[in-house]
């Protein structure tokens, strides 16, 4: 099997619009959530904040391009541009045959899809739908989009696996390029903010509705006080390449993969399973041939959900214990959804770059069902050689995935 | 209808829908060579045509021969005459 690395990486953010916005706003303990005014028209949507992204220089992609995108696949093409571009690929390699994309997230752009609706369900008339629609609101959108604009002529695919969209899609990538199919793959996941998408945890008791006039109070992953998780919106993604050629040409590796897993707990759609968490992470152990207490940080899913943040909690109790420093990145940039494991393993990245591992923001009073674990509440200086990504997804899909220093 | 409402109307399609500048807009524009539009473009350009002037058009087999702009304008004054009858 070849060994994969990471030789590039984008992102739009809630707190900014590259890498290294995002690092700073991480770096400052910036909080992107905000009272969302224009959600409160919707009629039992009690969660009224977000961390929306900011959508801008939209206008430099042609619009034979454009037309296609939905909010959520500009976000991809945006990020795309800027992993190739710190990547150094040259046009010529993205329509080589040899490079690939596998870009994921939750659904279509749900603005898309709303507007589609809008569109048709008055009259029940369809000849007002326009070419493109269609394009922006398909399960795939980011992935295509991608494609189409780079011109990538290699494997183009897409994870939809809800929350662990984008995690799913570098496992996918890395298992392409060690199996040989390719030799680079940009893999990812990218997400658009969407009242019909909070509305869709907030039925479920499971987003933040009591901080609506303290928005930079919310979400609090671990603590006490936490009520859910706020929704959020932009995309990262990472260049994945065939370890040895990213050494020939002699590109910056940011990291080598080592491991990655993702298991099912086949017993509920929506409540996490601590069980399925600890099988899950300790497959991920086994395939990437660490042991607990050589994982130096793991960057948590935990989205400030009663239920979700005790489970991961207790599965990293038992397999780690209070040894392993521990951090989720939610409490800065809310829940990304199908991007957060793609943007919160960028960010891991940079803390292993820079030898800093973030906190978690608006943890005060760990929860006593949150305790027993490593809580990271300061800006903790540490070196990092290797560390875990957890991403748990709706549908009960886990996904885990390992960096190693190089 | 006057015929310069009509232009006017057009103009505003090509530009709200394909961002057009108004410079490029003359009659004798040919839509796919000289403004860039493909097959998708003409689903979204009769959409846009049948909003802005409240007509239907979509299965209207004379679309077919349109190449102009000139040809749109001429096309909008006959389905507004007709639609009048």
């Amino acid at each position: 099997m070849r060994r994969v690395a990471i030789t590039g990486l984008g992102a739009i953010t809630p707190l900014g619009n590259s890498v290294d916005a995002f690092i700073s706003g991480l770096e400052r303990g910036e909080n992107a959530t905000q009272y969302m005014p224009e959600w409160e028209k919707y009629t039992g949507l009690r969660c009224l904040v977000g961390a929306p992204a900011r959508m801008q220089d939209e206008k430099l992609i042609p619009r034979q391009n454009r037309r296609s995108m939905g909010r959520l696949s500009i976000f991809a093409v945006q990020a795309a541009e800027q992993a190739v571009k710190d990547a150094g690929i040259l046009p010529a390699e993205l329509s080589s045959g040899r490079l690939g994309c596998v870009i994921g997230s939750t659904m279509g752009s749900a603005e898309s899809i709303n507007e589609a609706f809008e569109t048709i369900l008055p009259d029940h008339d369809l000849s007002k739908l326009t070419s493109t629609k269609f394009f922006q609101c398909i399960s795939h959108t980011a992935a295509l989009n991608v494609g189409q604009y780079l011109g990538i002529t290699g494997t183009v695919m897409s994870t939809n696996a809800a929350c662990a969209s984008a995690l799913q899609a570098i496992g996918t990538g890395y298992d392409i390029i060690r199996l040989g199919g390719q030799d680079m793959m940009l893999c990812g996941g990218a997400e658009g903010l969407h009242p019909t998408v909070v509305g869709s945890f907030d039925v479920l008791f499971a987003a933040s509705s009591t901080f609506n006039q303290d928005p930079k109070n919310t979400p609090r992953p671990f603590d006490a006080r936490r009520d859910g998780l706020v929704c959020a919106e932009g995309s990262g993604i990472v260049v994945l390449e065939d370890y040895e050629r990213a050494q020939k040409r002699k590109a910056k590796i940011y990291a080598e993969i080592i491991g990655y897993n993702s298991f099912g707990n086949g017993n509920h759609v929506s409540e996490s399973n601590r069980e399925a968490i600890i099988a899950c992470v300790n497959e991920t152990l086994t395939r990437a041939a660490v042991a607990p207490g050589e994982v130096d940080y793991i960057n948590a899913h935990a989205t400030a959900t009663i239920q979700g943040d005790k489970e991961e909690a207790a599965a990293i109790r038992q397999i780690f214990g209070d040894t392993v420093p521990v951090s989720s990145l939610k409490g800065n940039i809310g829940h990304t959804l199908g991007a957060s494991g793609s943007l919160e393993l960028i960010a891991s990245l940079m803390m292993m770059e820079k030898g800093v591992i973030y906190p978690t923001l608006n943890l005060q009073e760990p929860d006593k069902d949150c305790r027993g674990i490593k809580h990271v509440m300061e800006p903790l200086k540490k070196e990092i050689r290797i560390f875990l990504k957890n991403c748990f997804a709706f549908g009960g899909i886990n996904a885990a995935l390992i960096c190693k220093k190089t | 209808m006057v015929e310069q409402d009509i232009i006017r109307m057009v103009n505003e399609v090509f530009n709200e829908s394909f961002e057009i500048p108004e410079d490029k807009l003359v009659p004798g524009a040919n839509i796919f060579n000289d403004l860039g539009l493909d097959s998708l473009d003409i689903v979204d350009l009769v959409v846009a045509l049948q909003k802005k002037f409240a007509v239907t058009i979509r299965d209207d087999e004379r679309v077919r021969t349109i190449r102009t702009l000139g040809d749109i304008h001429n096309f909008i004054q006959l389905i507004k005459k007709e639609n009048k009858k």
